[in-house]
């Protein structure tokens, strides 16, 4: 525990705080009232700190779990390829009675009689691409059909863990993921050495730090985890004076329903990673790097500490990197389930020991007050392996792949009603969603059409199959011409995507077929952000929560005429009014789904009055029937000793 | 530089509304835009606490000037600088003015925004308004008449929250009226430096709590009821007590310490239902501590004295008021000066002080002095001198020692019988080691008070008075700011306004001569006392003056993030100067004069 806590700056120590609950609930199963009250008292901090953040992070759990704890992924992908009947199957072969999860986010773990297994239905696990998939312990299973569900209980040894990997289709690119899937390949330094790892630090130690960020500026490099920020940009916001110690902070929160990239670098190519961010360190001067690696990832987080150390043996981390004379230390940092701390803020927070709350930007822009009220730079996963590949061929070289303000390849991870889902390094925009769906992920099922991409992410807008898209294109000599496309036609790129109405994003690719129910679709989406909303501001909060309920009457028949046009403004009444781009995130699928597929909202809203609520009572009534807590009265002698009445 | 831009740093051009003001610089946009007429709602914001800007009330439009090529301003066809509006609407409550910045607080935008805010707001709210507390100072009824719809679209089941929970002693708390503003959390963090708030769970379900072991129960707990915008923190003491809208509300301080805390006393037909803290930056910022606020229960104590009395055979018996003072003169005039013990109290107004000090004058008395009155203080208000004039008594009375440095020298002199005449203004002589039989053997024993005790009964006069809430007057607080208290209540029974009682015992042993009302009294001290000079009550003001000149503590500041050193810094000074004037109180507290 002590180790954990010396990871963090001394006048620092409440970031120590994540560290110590998941240790103490690795110990002990679950965080009980007597460890809040210990972490408190050991980080100097309030009991309420601590219950704050056990109750915000999902994974946190307050009660026992089974002997053997199964999450099942309940997020579109994993919804669409039978991950309910999975976790269905799981309650029936083990006993469990698993109340559907109606309202309220708390205690959805159903633990089975004799104690021996739990069960929990979790948002995506980052493994889209091998949908429908569960977790059991630390090790994630995929493609768990919902049949064999008997199987992996039964053995689970057995039911040995295949990753899914694929060789590269002829339209790949592969730069980042070259390594990925290789039969040869393992995470040790020694297979990455040998495969002239570690050149590229040992390449940007010699040069200075303005070339590096220069050269990453030239390359044109956006940043891969959603934004599409220019990273030469970011970077360049450094003073290179600066005097506040600056910070480098990997995300690798990968959270965003449909995107499954992130996961296989850290787990597979853990050593480009470091590289890239060693690099980046010694550009930006930061001496400390911590990588926000989400909490699903466990395994993927202790891979990570052990090539942190392998690197240190080899001096490529620590005192005097290879004789530089510049120090880094790399720290990687456990998530606990909440999807926020992707957002860049939330992320420096949670950090920080807090509830993942986005910061006000103004004036919180983290390369100005971020982590400890420092200058910090957050990229993604990604985003900082493309840096090692822009030292090694040069930011105009690198600037060549993919199109003008589209540079370099990036991974197109596709899910959902495709035949061969899976991840695809493309040069960005040299390949378009037709190829994409229809070439690299095999195309739809037998009889089945094409009915609607969410291209980025499951925040992007939908696109729907039969639309036209008017997009301009700039020609050559400087005019622009108006071009109708369709879907099939949008080139897999930054602008293509913003200019369809859309965005890259995080760059998940969700494919619907005709099969889909639009309304099914939009409530699982909306359930996701409901439950994600860190509940801070009141559009968000309120707003996420409430198309969830919408919808979600809408599926159970109770729909009324009024329903599309209220989702509609709810969403609009959210986005740009928020904190962080949550709010647009959670807006902008209710938003372009009820209005591309009016009709099928249309159909499910066409009763003239709501279906009658439960019954409502008063809050008196409630506390007789015991549903509202009241809590006892705190006895305090202090105060009354300083001045009840008549102290005259 | 030339002249022109040397003063410009000082002061920003902003646009408001169409109007371009002039506001110094580090004004935030929400403030600007109230001084310049145009009121932003908000919840979140409060001015003294950081700003999270998380209820997304204040959002407004902003632009800035179009810069041409040459880097200046575009200028339209009025001479006016074009603006760019940001396409998206801003906070107005976490930035401060920038030179050239325009906002717009009423477009049909904003306007669309708030109302969408409100709904958001409401529709988990409960419609709780007939049987809530805040119920005509609640921010989101006001709002929601002033910027919502009346109409709800919310057709699901309301979220359920706990109600009634009791988070401390003093404060309850309803979940399900809370809109999550973290007002009281960074109250508790920022101000009170005691964290014990927090929200758990998420999303819409999240939840405002204090740990289970350990509660709302500082001494600053009931700020936090004051600053909830909603209904949703109660004084457990106010509670369901009185609707708002039917008290009374007096200005006021506070006299239970030193500090004296500026306040607004709330009544109705003459009965004190609560104290609430008035904003002075140059005493108590927005705040006030529990035991100040609450501490005029006694004021409606069965203990009151509500008649005069005169001893008689032995007994006690009710009098009329001439009948009270003849006698009490009287029975003083028996005796020379040095046989005459005058024990005052810190907790008199000048006024009060002033004329004691003629009774004293007239009857030759060298025995005089208040009781001191020392407690535990904290580095946030409460000051460790519990007596709320202490300063007052020492610039008045005269005397040359520190005030109640002689306290126990005069108890001696009553226990060894030196002193056979004993006045008590609105004290306890039970504190001061006189055995009860003794009091009872003075031939002259005569109280002023408010309360009955055990050495009531022995005196020979007893003349009831009047509380702080009862009456006008004037005092110094602990860091020299002369301040005035006013009467939110008239006394019960027939318990007189102490300063008329000074006035007529001074009259009746024959020192005085006309003074007609306190602001004559009031004029005497300014024509005696150099540090009132050229001062009148009116003239001091709601918010007081500083006549001492001592360190002036820095005002409570808002502890905003963006100033996080600075505030830091503040606090550090704020507890270095009271550590030096608690290492030196004589020193530092007599001052140059
Ligand atoms: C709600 C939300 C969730 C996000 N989740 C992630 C994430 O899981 N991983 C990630 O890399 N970026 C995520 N981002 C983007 C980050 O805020 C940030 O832009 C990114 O890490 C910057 O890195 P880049 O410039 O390399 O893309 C998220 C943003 C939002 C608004
Ligand atoms: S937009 Fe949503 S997620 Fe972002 S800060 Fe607001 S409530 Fe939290
Ligand atoms: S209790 Fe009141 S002050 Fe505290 S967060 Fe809720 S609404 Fe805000
Ligand atoms: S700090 Fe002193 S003056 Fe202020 S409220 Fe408390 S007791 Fe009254
Ligand atoms: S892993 Fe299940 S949806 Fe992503
Ligand atoms: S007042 Fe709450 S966001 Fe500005």
């Amino acid at each position: 525990m002590d180790a954990a806590i010396g990871l963090y700056p001394q006048d620092h120590r409440r970031s120590a705080a994540m560290p110590l609950l998941h240790l103490w609930q690795e110990h002990f199963g679950f965080i009980s009232d007597e460890a809040v009250l210990w972490i408190a008292e050991k980080l100097g901090l309030q009991p309420i700190n601590i219950l704050e953040l056990v109750t915000f992070y999902p994974m946190f759990r307050q009660q026992p779990a089974g002997k053997t704890h199964i999450r099942v992924c309940c997020t579109l992908s994993c919804a669409m390829a039978g991950s309910f009947e999975l976790m269905e199957n799981l309650c029936a072969d083990l006993g469990i009675q698993h109340q559907s999860d109606g309202e309220g986010i708390h205690n959805p773990i159903a633990v089975s009689a004799d104690g021996n297994y739990s069960v929990e239905f979790v948002e995506c696990l980052a493994s889209c691409g091998t949908a429908p998939v569960c977790m059991i312990g630390e090790q994630l299973y995929e493609k768990v059909s919902p049949e064999s569900a008997a199987d992996i209980l039964l053995n689970p040894q057995s039911a040995i863990r295949n990753p899914q990997f694929h060789s590269p289709h002829p339209l790949e690119h592969r730069l980042t993921f070259k390594n990925i899937g290789r039969a040869d390949w393992t995470t040790d330094i020694d297979c990455y050495l040998h495969d002239g790892g570690y050149e590229q630090l040992k390449q940007g130690l010699t040069m200075s730090r303005s070339d590096i960020v220069n050269k990453v500026k030239n390359s044109g490099l956006r940043g891969r985890g959603g934004a599409g920020f220019s990273c030469g940009l970011k970077w360049s916001f450094i003073k290179p004076d600066e005097k506040r110690p600056v910070y480098l902070i990997c995300n690798a929160d990968e959270s965003e329903p449909g995107t499954f990239k992130d996961r296989y670098i850290v787990h597979y190519d853990p050593h480009q990673l470091l590289e890239g961010i060693l690099i980046s360190c010694y550009a930006l001067n930061a001496h400390t790097a911590y990588i926000y690696v989400r909490g699903e990832f466990p395994v993927g987080a202790k891979i990570l500490e052990r090539a942190i150390e392998e690197a240190r043996a080899h001096n490529f981390v620590g005192k005097n990197i290879l004789g530089s004379r510049f120090d880094t230390e790399i720290y990687v940092h456990r998530g606990a389930g909440a999807y926020i701390c992707g957002e860049e803020t939330g992320l420096i927070e949670s950090l920080e020991g807090k509830r993942g709350y986005p910061r006000i930007k103004p004036p919180y822009f983290p390369a100005v007050l971020g982590l400890y009220m420092c200058p910090t730079i957050v990229n993604n996963v990604e985003t900082l392996c493309h840096v090692k590949h822009i030292i090694a061929m040069g930011g105009a070289e690198y600037a060549r792949l993919g199109r003008p303000n589209n540079t370099g390849t990036r991974i197109v991870c596709v899910s959902g009603d495709v035949q061969r889902p899976g991840y695809f390094e493309i040069e960005v925009g040299a390949v378009t969603m037709g190829q994409l769906i229809y070439e690299m992920a095999g195309g739809l099922r037998p009889g089945r059409k094409l009915k609607a991409v969410i291209p980025g992410g499951s925040s992007a807008k939908v696109l729907r199959a039969d639309e036209r898209f008017k997009l301009k294109r700039r020609q050559t000599d400087g005019s622009t011409v108006e071009r109708e496309i369709s879907i099939d036609e949008i080139l897999m790129d930054f602008d293509s995507l913003t200019a369809a109405g859309s965005m890259a994003g995080s760059g998940g690719v969700i494919v619907l077929d005709d099969s889909r129910d639009m309304v099914w679709v939009l409530n699982n989406i909306n359930e996701f952000y409901a439950h994600e909303s860190c509940g801070q501001c009141t559009p968000c909060r309120e707003g996420s929560l409430w198309m969830k309920k919408i919808t979600d009457r809408m599926l159970r028949g109770g729909g009324v005429v009024e329903d599309p046009e209220t989702l509609k403004t709810i969403g609009d009444n959210i986005a740009g009014r928020t904190i962080c781009a949550f709010g647009e995130a959670c807006a902008w699928p209710t938003q372009s789904f009820v209005e591309k597929f009016s009709e099928e909202f249309a159909a499910r809203a066409q009763k003239p009055v709501p279906p009658p609520l439960p019954p409502e009572y008063t809050p008196e009534e409630l506390i007789e029937r015991d549903e509202i807590s009241i809590a006892p009265l705190a006895h305090d002698p202090g105060w009354e000793k300083a001045g009840t009445a008549g102290t005259i | 530089m030339s002249d022109s831009t040397d003063t410009a740093p000082l002061l920003s051009n902003v646009q408001v509304d169409g109007v371009w003001h002039q506001f110094p610089k580090g004004t935030r946009v929400i403030e600007a835009c109230e001084k310049a007429g145009s009121y932003v709602p908000r919840y979140c914001y409060h001015k003294k606490l950081s700003s999270p800007g998380n209820c997304r009330m204040c959002l407004i439009e902003m632009g800035f000037p179009r810069l041409g090529p040459d880097r200046k301003p575009e200028l339209g066809a009025d001479g006016k600088p074009i603006i760019n509006w940001m396409p998206r609407p801003q906070i107005s409550c976490a930035q401060d003015v920038a030179e050239g910045m325009a906002v717009r607080t009423n477009s049909p935008l904003v306007k669309e925004c708030q109302r969408g805010v409100m709904e958001f707001l409401l529709i988990n709210h409960p419609l709780d308004c007939p049987i809530c507390d805040q119920a005509g100072e609640c921010r989101l009824q006001e709002f929601s008449v002033d910027y919502g719809d009346s109409k709800s679209r919310f057709l699901e089941n309301k979220v359920k929250k706990p109600k009634n929970v009791v988070l401390g002693p003093r404060v309850t708390l309803d979940d399900e009226r809370c809109i999550l503003c973290s007002r009281c959390i960074r109250f508790c963090q920022e101000i009170a430096h005691d964290d014990v708030l927090g929200f758990v769970d998420r999303g819409s379900y999240t939840v405002l709590t204090a740990h289970p072991g350990k509660r709302l129960e500082n001494n600053y707990s009931l700020n936090t009821v004051d600053i909830c915008p909603v209904g949703a923190l109660t004084s457990t003491d106010f509670r369901f007590k009185m609707r708002v809208w039917f008290l009374k509300e007096t200005k006021s301080i506070c006299t239970s310490c030193a500090t004296g805390c500026n306040t607004i006393i709330g009544t109705r037909e003459d009965v004190i239902y609560r104290q609430t803290p008035r904003e002075n930056d140059h005493v108590n910022s927005c705040w006030m501590c529990d035991y100040g606020r609450l501490n005029f229960y006694y004021l409606q104590s069965d203990q009151r004295l509500l008649e005069p009395q005169i001893r008689s055979e032995g007994k006690l018996v009710p009098t009329d008021w001439p009948s009270a003072i003849a006698q009490a003169a009287l029975q003083l005039k028996q005796f020379s000066g040095p046989e005459i013990g005058i024990i005052a109290s810190g907790r008199m107004t000048n006024e009060e002080l002033w004329l004691t000090s003629q009774l004293a004058k007239s009857l030759g008395v060298q025995w005089i002095d208040i009781v001191p009155r020392r407690e535990p203080g904290d580095d946030i208000l409460l000051s460790e001198d519990r007596n709320p004039n202490t300063n007052g008594a020492r610039l008045i009375l005269g005397s040359t020692s520190e005030p109640g440095a002689k306290l126990m020298a005069i108890a001696d002199a009553v226990k060894s019988g030196q002193v056979k005449a004993l006045v008590i203004l609105k004290e306890n002589t039970m504190h001061l080691g006189i055995p009860v039989e003794q009091l009872a053997q003075l031939p002259a024993f005569i109280m002023v008070n408010i309360l009955s005790n055990e050495a009531t009964e022995k005196a020979t006069v007893v003349l009831p008075a009047c509380g702080f809430a009862e009456k006008r007057g004037s005092m110094i607080n602990g860091r020299g700011r002369l301040q005035r208290l006013n009467r939110g209540v008239r006394p019960p029974g027939n318990a007189r306004d102490d300063w008329e009682i000074l006035r007529d015992l001074l009259q009746a042993v024959g020192g005085g001569d006309s003074l007609l009302s306190i602001d004559d009294v009031f004029r005497r001290i300014s024509e005696t006392v150099p540090q009132f000079a050229g001062l009148t009550l009116s003239k001091i003001g709601d918010l007081g003056v500083h006549i001492l000149q001592m360190e002036e503590l820095p005002p409570m500041h808002p502890s905003d993030e963006e100033k996080i050193e600075q505030a830091v810094a503040i606090q550090t000074t704020r507890r270095a100067i009271r550590q030096q004037l608690h290492d030196a109180p004589k020193a530092a507290a007599v001052g140059t004069h």
